[in-house]
């Protein structure tokens, strides 16, 4: 038999909402939405490109108009603009140690920067028509791969501004590519011509290619995955995936975003705990404004960002805490993750501000000894370790004001004290509590002016909202039978109930055009459903 | 046969003389709880009618604490004599008249003098004079009379007074004076002394201008308080200083000197001062003065028991008790005391501090729900299994109630409101429903709206996932059917679907998101969603059921029966048309039949033939409740009797009372198996219950293991569980396990609870004393020499003692 206790108190609770079927937040949309987004203005024109120096600081170059303009991944503040280009600036990419910086121009010229002077060591002239990518190599220093309108792509010595090799092959402009991540000889370059081709240096056959896979329409972007042996390319309105080392087969194909996608880029979930947990996904940003992300292993878009303007480039950068957007209309999204380590950091420097000249070793600990205050209170503070089993402590119902206004039977105190707190869905409750007393149209009969303005101005509000309008609509109702007297004394009153007709105004508007949609819909409905 | 489910709240209870045992009145027998574990250690089994009143006959010496002797009355009008710690009936006194209320004011003065000397023991009793002819206006029906109880008669003519009805009789603590109330005034006699008994017994009256409710005397002093209908306490002091003076000078001391001013005091009543407390907002139905006479506890339908400070009007609050009271009982250790309920459960006190210490939670008795609908809820909801019971409650709550154990089981609180008991009723639990497994539960509650708004219908879904019934919200449904109120809910017999029918015009079929997504992932975002929706001619749903294999579902839309396809919710056929709505519907087990109920004007019972799509037969008969077998072709219907057929039944004498039948059936014929005649039908159930429970050691006489009992719950909540096979009503040896539990004696109380328990031996010997009839000690030598050797009494008194143990104890006799 169960110890029966006095019966227990209730507070007044509102209703139940309904959950999603679906969770609102899986781990993976929580990481991606941890990159707290903002804005960097005043870059003009469209971001063609996006690179992140490979080196930390990660600082990342964005190719925009005719001029290429360096950014602390820290604090999103340009450091430093390089403008000596004489048209637009397509692509840009850093070397592996990350001092140099190859930016390709529509002009067909491509230069080798200093990252830190910004001077132009070399300029690499061969392209005839605009060159529309540069890259080098994942572990290699000395040489650079090209492509650009003339169909051609292009191996160069950088050191002595000569083309080693000149790839031709693709039918259409070439205006993407990509290097290997496990041999510097094989890229990956992408055309107009649907194709994807896959060239290796070594191959003495002078055209050098290795596989070719068709896209389908037009790439627009191409990018080997970590592995080396997956390529993702995307055209038209859909990412493909391919296997290289498979002889060139689809593995997937991602039709998600309602526009061209412009760009990709490999991401990773960063967990706290280690490198082993590292999952890559890849991003793609599309002209529809949306970024999403790509779970290619289990080939399912885990989740999706809505930008207001399309979206050109995306880059991510290597330690995972920062990703750049870039926009058509010149505006970079830029998001930073605050990962445990900077926290830390963080945390350190300030330490580090406020104890100035202290020691840094911990205060030594002074034996408690009875003669202590402190000694009474030992172990009071304890965190439980984790193994120990905890007995928790019943908790007591909270009760707010109006709670115990009604346990007094003040149902009008507590119906006013429940109008000043704001929250709706409380009112809502103790109103509900009220009928079921057979109490609230006395309430309302008994408050005074003042009280009843607040009651008027919270159903000028509420009462067109659907979760509380079966009540509030009907006791709108009787509010302003109930009270018509007083409300026609005082001017106050009067402006709320004017309010209060606005708003019912409005809400037949709303009612009557839903039903016109309705009636719209409904026939087409039934001829479907008739199919 | 059993049967349970009596209410524990008709009469007063009693302790026994060490608290240790609490007797309850239960129907017509007594019941006796331990009060340590608030289990049923036995119960007196005897009187053929309601127990109105136990008096324990208190012990005159500390040694006396064990004697467990108990006077009992009847309404069979007999009063028997117990010896309740065997149980065994040890006297009967007939009276032939009903009994209301019984005093024993005698027993209780020998307690206080400590006399060993046998003298006659009266009984004053309240007895409802059946002899007199009806019919007459001013019939006065109660009387109050002394009974010999030594001599087993009544005192000869003597009449004491007479009443419209019988009243409760009311003794002081002292056992000198013992009052009614009648109306607005109060009688109180003074018991005559023995010596005196010749002489007429005295007699005063005390006037107030409402009418008065309950009474009672102060343990010491000549106070006497009342309560009223408004809520007031009354507290006359020195009541009839001048008629009682002759044999208690000693208490008069004051003299009548200051006739002129008696404040408060009405007309010529004798008392000197009445003085009024009011705090209760209704009428005060509990009145008890402690027992050192300091403090007065009183509560009322409020369901808060107050405390006065007698000298000083103070007053402490015990609150939330939930339910209107009825009771408070001390017992003779101060330390603790029980209050009845009206929602027939008995809380035992912590005194000074007022804490529960324990519950005994009999069968949660009807009450009157607001007309909702037209149509009978679903009043019970039987686990077949288990065999629980599960019944709505007035603090919105359902409690499930074990009928073999005839205990609860658990409460599950369906809406998160405080209950005021004296409330009128807004929200109300319509409906509970079961799964065939007992682990699914829904409920649907209606909240009644105030002058047209905030009206709210509610539908919810509980799980449990152990035997006990501890059912934990699924999900929640806020007007399943807009705010068209719920006329039923069924489980599918297989799945985990459901189907809810209502009076706005449609059905919904509700299925568990685990039945969809089969994996354990997406457990933790399980619920009950809806399956799909299906309307016949818009016409109101009244009535739904599944057939045995779930492959049908019978909804009956006003007088039609439609028939459906559950799965892909397609209309399969229609059944014809019957006069009236159908507020019932079910499948009769196996077999291929469906029994429709319609109530009203023009009653009916039908059986469909589901192979023919046609009535089988039918009869005009107003049911009131059916129960199918799930596994039989059987089915049992309550039938209400017509008042004209009960009133030119020419044998009256066996329909006496009975307003009902049970008609068990089997489908294919309509001639019934068998019938009983029942009590208070109205309001009633019934329902199968699987009987070969392992727990429950039933050996049917004729070998077989019966599959399936009846079960009978009557308008007052009692019921009996019988087996619907036999010829006769056989009756199952009822072996339900009477939980005899030994008394264990671990609570102290007086110099003990202080101090300890004291080292001689003499105290242990009366507390083995006590555990002799229950349990045989096993080992008590090791009891003896327990402890460390410097503790132990002399050697001399050890061996004695030491000695007695190994002997084998003789019953202790008591004279």
């Amino acid at each position: 038999m169960a110890d029966h206790q006095l019966s227990k108190t209730f507070p007044v609770k509102p209703k139940l909402k309904p959950k999603p079927r679906t969770q609102k937040q899986t781990p993976e949309s929580k990481y991606w939405s941890s990159f707290k987004t903002q804005q960097i203005p005043n870059v003009i024109s469209s971001i063609t490109s996006l690179a992140f120096s490979p080196n930390p600081p990660f600082p990342f170059a964005a190719a925009h108009s005719a001029s290429l303009t360096l950014f602390s991944s820290q604090t999103f503040s340009p450091t430093a603009t390089i403008s000596s280009f004489s048209d637009v600036v397509s692509s840009a990419s850093f070397r592996c140690d990350g001092l140099l910086l190859a930016a390709a121009d529509l002009s067909g010229l491509v230069q080798v920067f200093d990252v830190k002077t910004r001077t132009p060591l070399r300029k690499l002239r061969s392209h005839t028509r605009p060159a529309r990518f540069v890259k080098y190599p994942i572990a290699d220093k000395l040489h650079l791969i090209s492509g650009g309108d003339d169909a051609l792509v292009k191996y160069w010595d950088v050191a002595g501004e000569t083309v080693i090799s000149e790839m031709p092959g693709h039918k259409d402009y070439v205006r993407c590519g990509d290097c290997s991540p496990v041999s510097s000889e094989m890229f990956a370059t992408g055309s107009y011509d649907h194709t994807v081709k896959l060239w290796d240096v070594r191959v003495t056959d002078l055209r050098r290619l290795a596989i070719e896979v068709n896209h389908g329409s037009p790439v627009e972007d191409v990018i080997f995955l970590p592995s080396g042996g997956l390529i993702a390319t995307a055209g038209g309105n859909s990412v493909k995936i391919w296997d290289l080392i498979g002889g060139g087969k689809m593995m997937c194909s991602m039709e998600s975003h309602n526009k061209t996608v412009t760009s990709l880029c490999v991401g990773m979930m960063a967990k706290d705990t280690g490198e082993a947990s590292r999952q890559y996904r890849i991003l793609s940003a599309g002209l529809d404004g949306y970024m999403k992300v790509f779970d290619y292993s289990k080939m399912k878009v885990t989740h999706s960002m809505r930008f207001p303007a399309p979206l050109m480039s995306v880059a991510f950068s290597p330690d995972c805490a920062t990703r750049v957007i870039g926009t058509s209309n010149g505006i970079i999204y830029a998001g930073r993750r605050k990962s445990k380590e900077s926290k830390e950091e963080e945390r350190r420097e300030l330490g580090g501000f406020s104890s100035l000249g202290a020691t840094e070793d911990e205060p030594r600990r002074r034996a408690l000894k009875p003669s202590y205050f402190r000694y009474f209170q030992r172990g009071q503070g304890e965190k439980p370790s984790e193994r120990d089993y905890l007995v928790t402590r019943t908790k007591g119902v909270k009760l707010a004001e109006h709670d115990k206004l009604l346990k007094k039977f003040r149902h009008k105190q507590a119906l006013v004290s429940v109008l000043r707190c704001k929250n709706p869905a409380n009112v809502v409750a103790v109103m509900e509590e009220l009928v079921s007393r057979k109490k609230l149209l006395k309430c309302v009969e008994n408050l005074d002016l003042e009280e009843l303005g607040a009651l008027l101005a919270f159903l000028h509000k509420y009462s067109t909202v659907p979760a509380y309008s079966a009540l509030l609509i009907g006791l709108t109702k009787k509010v302003v039978e109930m009270r018509a007297e007083d409300i026609g004394a005082s001017d106050e009153l009067k402006s709320h109930v004017r309010n209060l007709k606005r708003s019912v105004e409005e809400e037949i508007r709303i009612q009557q055009s839903l039903q016109e949609i309705q009636g719209i819909i409904s026939p087409l409905l039934r001829l479907a459903g008739r199919r | 046969m059993i049967s349970g489910g009596k209410s524990y709240v008709a009469a007063a209870p009693a302790f026994s003389n060490d608290a240790k045992r609490l007797l309850l009145c239960a129907g017509s027998s007594v019941a006796v709880f331990s009060t340590s574990t608030g289990l049923q250690i036995s119960s007196l089994e005897g009187h053929t009618a309601a127990v109105t009143s136990v008096v324990v006959v208190p012990a005159s010496s500390p040694a006396g604490k064990v004697l467990c002797f108990c006077w009992t009355a009847s309404l069979d009008g007999t009063i028997r004599y117990w010896d309740f710690s065997v149980p065994e009936l040890m006297k009967t006194i007939e009276i032939k008249m009903p009994i209301h209320s019984m005093v024993i004011p005698s027993i209780l003065d020998q307690a206080a003098k400590g006399e060993e000397k046998k003298s006659n023991v009266f009984a004053y009793i309240s007895v409802e004079d059946t002899n007199m002819e009806e019919g007459r206006a001013k019939y006065l029906r109660g009387q109050i009379r002394k009974c010999n109880l030594t001599e087993s008669r009544l005192d000869g003519g003597n009449i004491l007074g007479k009443t419209q009805s019988p009243e409760f009789i009311t003794i002081s603590p002292s056992g000198k004076f013992f009052g009614i109330r009648n109306k607005r005034k109060l009688h109180i006699w003074k018991v005559p002394a023995k010596d005196s008994e010749r002489f007429g017994i005295k007699k005063i009256s005390l006037h107030h201008t409402k009418k008065l409710t309950i009474l009672a005397f102060h343990p010491t002093e000549r106070i006497v308080a009342a309560g009223d209908l408004t809520g007031r306490i009354l507290i006359w002091r020195d009541f009839g200083s001048q008629t009682f003076a002759t044999s208690e000078k000693s208490a008069s001391g004051r003299l009548i000197d200051n006739e002129g001013k008696k404040p408060g005091v009405r007309g010529d009543d004798e008392a000197d001062v009445c003085s009024t407390w009011h705090w209760h907002s209704t009428e005060v139905n509990v009145l008890s003065f402690s027992s050192d006479g300091a403090y007065l506890y009183s509560g009322g339908r409020e369901g808060v028991l107050v405390v006065w400070q007698l000298d000083t009007g103070k007053k402490k609050f015990l609150p939330r008790i939930g339910s209107p009271l009825l009771y408070f009982t001390d017992s003779p250790d101060p330390s603790i005391s029980s209050i009845s309920c009206a929602d027939n459960r008995v809380h035992i006190l912590k005194m000074p501090s007022m804490e529960i210490l324990k519950s005994i939670s009999g069968i949660k008795l009807p009450f009157s729900f607001p007309e909702i609908n037209e149509g009978p809820c679903s009043k019970f909801a039987f686990d077949q299994s288990a065999g629980l019971v599960a019944l709505r409650t007035e603090n919105y709550c359902i409690q499930f109630f074990n009928l073999f154990d005839d205990r609860e089981m658990s409460e599950v609180q369906v809406c998160e409101r405080n209950h005021q008991p004296g409330d009128e009723v807004t929200v109300v639990v319509t409906a509970v429903a079961l799964s065939l497994d007992g682990s699914v539960m829904c409920t649907a509650e209606v909240k009644l709206p105030e002058d047209g708004i905030g009206a709210l219908v509610c539908l919810k879904f509980w799980e449990s996932e152990s035997l006990n019934k501890n059912f934990s919200l699924s999900t929640v449904i806020y007007e399943p059917h807009r705010d068209a109120g719920i006329s039923t809910v069924v489980f599918h017999p297989r799945r985990r679907m459901a189907v809810s029918s209502s009076y706005g015009r449609d059905f919904k079929l509700w299925i568990s998101n685990d039945e969809i997504l089969q994996n354990r992932e997406a457990l933790q975002n399980s619920g009950w969603m809806c399956h799909s929706v299906g309307s016949y001619k818009k016409k109101p749903m009244t009535a739904a059921a599944f057939s045995a294999d779930g492959s049908v579902l019978a909804v009956a839309a006003e007088t039609v029966i439609t028939l459906w396809d559950p799965e892909n919710n397609v209309l399969v056929a229609v059944l014809g048309e019957i006069e009236t709505p159908i507020t019932s519907l079910s499948f009769a087990g196996k077999s291929d039949c469906l029994i429709s109920v319609s109530q009203g004007s023009k009653p009916q019972l039908s059986v469909w033939s589901m192979s023919k799509l046609s009535v089988s037969w039918s009869y005009k008969l107003q049911v009131e409740d059916i129960a199918c077998a799930v596994d039989l072709s059987m089915f049992a219907v309550l039938v209400l009797l017509p008042k004209s057929s009960s009133v030119m039944e020419s044998n009256g004498r066996t329909f006496q009372e009975r307003d009902g039948l049970i008609l068990l059936f089997n489908t294919t014929d309509p001639v019934p198996v068998a019938t009983w005649s029942v009590r208070k039908a109205k309001g009633g159930g019934l329902g199968f219950i699987r009987g070969n429970r392992p727990s429950l050691e039933q050996n049917v006489s004729d070998g077989e293991p019966s599959d399936s009992l009846l079960v009978y719950i009557n308008g007052d909540h009692e019921y009996v569980v019988f087996d619907p096979h036999g010829e006769k009503v056989r009756v199952l040896s009822l072996t339900r396990r009477k939980e005899l539990v030994a008394l264990e004696d671990t609570e102290h109380f007086g110099y003990s609870s202080i101090y300890g328990e004291l080292p001689e031996f003499e105290l242990k010997k009366t507390n083995q004393n006590l555990l002799a009839p229950s349990v045989p000690s096993g080992r008590p030598w090791e009891t003896i020499f327990s402890g460390s050797s410097h503790n132990l009494p002399p050697l001399t008194k050890l061996c004695s003692a030491f000695l007695e143990s190994l002997l084998e104890r003789r019953t202790p006799t008591v004279e």
